[in-house]
């Protein structure tokens, strides 16, 4: 029982355009900071986001093990940007619940809520509760949801 | 806060009255429902009429334009989900007393934090 403790394995979770992923800052120290080969990661990255429209904030997971090795999972965009989207919006609003920068109909909640459903860890929700936590990100955005 | 939950419920109240009159409104709202917001907000009617092409719901490359169905061909709980949940009321230990105690305790619990701040 006196074995040396393993190092953990790391995680890291970034924010990437699909397609784009390059060496350069912000990818670059945070991967490399871990001894990760950051080309090899942005090759990998680029060939599986190659399906989605380049540009798109991408959400990573990258868990690097102790040997340097590493996976990676990724997720659906983020609500906030499929809901800037639609309203037309480039920024939410400094104050939420007290100003509106836009409007979103109901029939974009329903299909931002589909592409969602399509994640991962949101597969055990109802359509239902994940398009009312979309309403509810719209809310803190300053986006008004019309039916 | 309150004012806005006062606004949804007004608007709630006028839809379930005008959900009376289910057989005339339903022709006068289809028709006005291209023509403004105003009118949709009453009547369980949206205000974005079919075949619009919904911007944010495009994300792949070489995706097709996402446009919207008719109001027919969506669930009925989504001209609901603008209003809270209504928890049936199963007596104590059950969802609705869960729920609400968790809201009373998160309040007090702001509010405990701001006095601590004056």
């Amino acid at each position: 029982m006196s074995k040396a403790l393993a190092a953990r394995a790391q995680q890291v979770r970034i924010l990437i355009a699909a397609g784009k992923a390059a060496p350069t800052p912000p990818v670059g120290p945070a991967l490399g900071a871990r001894g990760v080969k950051s080309m090899d990661f942005c090759k990998e990255f680029n060939a599986r986001t190659a399906h989605i429209e380049p540009g798109v904030p991408t959400p990573t997971l990258i868990t690097i093990q102790p040997d340097r090795s590493f996976t990676f999972i990724t997720k659906t965009p983020p609500t906030a940007y499929f809901l800037k989207k639609a309203a037309g919006i480039e920024k939410g609003t400094g104050r939420p619940g007290h100003e509106t920068v836009g409007t979103v109909s109901l029939k974009h909640v329903y299909e931002i809520a589909r592409i969602k459903a399509t994640d991962g860890h949101l597969k055990h929700l109802r359509l239902e509760a994940i398009a009312r936590t979309v309403v509810g990100t719209a809310r803190t955005l300053g986006v008004e949801v019309v039916p | 806060m309150s004012f806005l939950r006062a606004v949804h419920r007004t608007s709630r109240a006028a839809r379930l009255f005008q959900r009376s009159y289910a057989a005339d409104a339903k022709a006068s709202a289809a028709a006005s429902s291209s023509a403004g917001a105003k009118d949709a907000e009453d009547a369980p009617r949206s205000s974005c009429p079919p075949n619009t092409v919904l911007i944010g719901a495009n994300y792949l490359k070489n995706q097709p334009a996402v446009l919207a169905l008719p109001d027919e061909d969506y669930p009925p709980w989504l001209w609901t989900i603008l209003q809270p949940q209504e928890l049936p009321d199963d007596g104590p230990g059950g969802k609705a007393e869960k729920v609400r105690l968790r809201k009373e305790n998160r309040q007090r619990i702001r509010d405990q934090n701001f006095m601590k701040t004056q």
